[in-house]
Formats: C-alpha cells, structure tokens, sequence
C-alpha cells in the first residue's frame, strides 16, 4: 500500500473502530444487540451503546416486516445468536412499535462510578419495556398554590367567555 | 684496583636509590601498566559523529520564576466544571447531560430485583416468553390492558418513582 498521508490523518471520518477489526465489531455488536432483545435493558459504554442504537433500530425495522419475509428472517437469525429470541422479536417488540415510526431506542449518560477504568456508560433500553422509567416523569401536582389560582383563573374566562357569547 | 668499576658499581647504586625514592614519592614516570592484556593495539577512538557530542543539555538553570509560570499556565491548571447541577429529584449533585446517581442506582436495583423474579419464573436459561411482561406490585391486579401479558409479582410497595 502507498503510504499517504491521508492514511495517518482522519480528518472528517466518522465511523469508529471497535475491537480487532470489522468482523470483531460486528460480532461484539452482535453480541450487545442479543443482549439487549433479551433484557430490553442494558448497560455498556457510551460508544457500544450509540453504535447499537442505529442496528437495533434496523433490526426492528426488518421485524416489521413480519416473520413470512425471507430476508428479515435471515437478518434476525444473523443478529440474535440465541435462537428463542427471534419469535420474541417478531411477535413481542415488532407488535409494540407497530405505531411508532422510528425512534425504538432510548439512550442515557451514566455516571462511572462503578468501574475500575471509570469508562463512560451508557444505559440503552427499548421503550414500552416493563421496568422502571429511567427519566423520573415530572408529576403535576393539582394541589400546589399556584396550580390552583391558575385553574381559577383559567375557570373565571371560561365564564366570562360564556357570558359574552 | 679496577677503579671504572668501582665507580660504575657506585653510580648504579646510586641511580637505584635514586628510583627507588621517586617511585616512593610517586614522582617517576615510567608509565608501565599495573595489568598487561592481550587487546587491540589501537585504543577506541571517539569518532565526530558520535552522539556523546552532540547530546542536548541545558545551558542554563532554570529559574523558579520562569519554573512557576510554566508549572501553572492556563493548561495545566484544573478546569472548572460549569454543568453541575442539583438533581430536582433528590437533590444529589448530577452533570447536566448525564442521569442523577442516586436515582439511577434506585432503578438499577429494583431492575435487578425484577429481573432475579423473572428468572426464577422462567427456571433456566433461553426461554423467552413470546408475551410481553408486566410487574405488579403489593395487592394490584391484572386490569384489562394486562390480558396477554405475563405476570410478574413483587412481594412489595409499589415505589413512588415507579408508576404504572
């Protein structure tokens, strides 16, 4: 190969490099993705987690398609190493998202305190899954001071708007 | 009667006193070498382009004032960390772009125990339901969303953070 110094420089390439090479990126993505069917669930680096979002992405996608399709019947066999999730996929996460048009997947930041390296973590879940919301849902509480003079407020236009038509 | 080699016999003894005292005060110069070995009989020179000659070394000491100005100049010094803030939750410090700990931790744990119920409903490895899942906790029942799914029970409260 010619040395150039294009080679040495990567200015403006944006696919990253995992593991020992395509084949071991595509195996460890594999093995991340399984995971993640299986637990709905998981925790991996932040890099892992971003690369894994767009493939269980696709991966739904093909799911949509329907378990009669040849093709997505070859991509799920390709992408879950352990056989028993593949009906999981089609008749459990496809019917879930069969309303939504994209966006399967969420991801957040963690903070590392757990690991030894203090890698940055990731927590990357499909959503609809059964277990606790990872964003705490801000709960409007009716009874606060203010909640109340707004609905009063709100009450007296509604009547005055009444009133005058 | 041979006076020559009375004379020649003094000057000997003479000139070997006279060694011997210089090589007692260290003054003589005959150079031989305390151990003779076979070696090359040129000594190794030292050739110009060697490096010994041409190492770098500082000319100068470096003053502490021109020391403290490179130990403290604007890289080197610790930056601070405007994105901290308090968690609305807890109140437990957090980054803005990442989850609160203490938060975390809660869900993490009650996800564990979750997962522990599912695996001993589930009694062994690779066997997926082909159902979705739904947890329920102390005296809740299976509502009508809940039909087709499995059920998975937790002998506790339903905590606060986890709403159905």
């Amino acid at each position: 190969m010619r040395l150039t110094l294009q080679m040495l420089i990567s200015h403006g390439r944006v696919a990253r490099k995992m593991g020992m090479g395509p084949q071991s990126r595509i195996n460890m993505l594999r093995n991340i993705l399984t995971g993640l069917v299986r637990h709905e669930r998981i925790e991996t680096t932040q890099a892992r987690a971003d690369e894994v979002r767009f493939y269980a992405e696709k991966l739904v996608d093909y799911a949509k398609k329907g378990d009669t399709d040849e093709k997505a019947m070859k991509m799920a066999s390709f992408w879950l190493t352990e056989k028993d999730l593949v009906p999981k996929l089609f008749k459990v996460l496809a019917p879930r998202f069969e309303s939504h048009p994209n966006g399967y997947t969420r991801m957040a930041r963690i903070p590392c305190t757990q690991n030894l390296d203090r890698a940055k973590m990731a927590v990357l879940e499909y959503k609809g899954n059964p277990f606790p919301p990872i964003y705490p849902t801000k709960k409007q509480n009716e009874l606060t001071l203010i909640n109340q003079l707004l609905k009063g407020y709100r009450e007296e236009r509604a009547q005055l708007f009444a009133a005058k038509s | 009667m041979n006076l020559a080699a009375l004379v020649h016999s003094l000057r000997c003894s003479l000139l070997r006193i006279e060694s011997r005292l210089l090589q007692a005060a260290g003054l003589d110069r005959h150079l031989a070498p305390a151990l003779a070995v076979n070696g090359p009989s040129l000594l190794p020179q030292l050739q110009p382009q060697d490096s010994i000659m041409w190492m770098a070394v500082p000319k100068k000491r470096r003053t502490i004032e021109v020391n403290r100005t490179r130990r403290r100049c604007d890289s080197k010094l610790l930056k601070v960390k405007t994105n901290i803030e308090p968690c609305p939750e807890c109140g437990h410090l957090k980054q803005k772009h990442i989850l609160c700990g203490f938060c975390y931790a809660k869900v993490r744990k009650e996800t564990g125990q979750i997962r522990y119920q599912i695996q001993a409903m589930e009694g062994g490895p690779l066997r997926a339901p082909i159902e979705e899942t739904v947890v329920l906790y102390d005296g809740e029942t299976a509502g009508p969303q809940d039909k087709d799914k499995r059920i998975v029970e937790r002998p506790r409260k339903r905590p606060a953070w986890f709403s159905s």
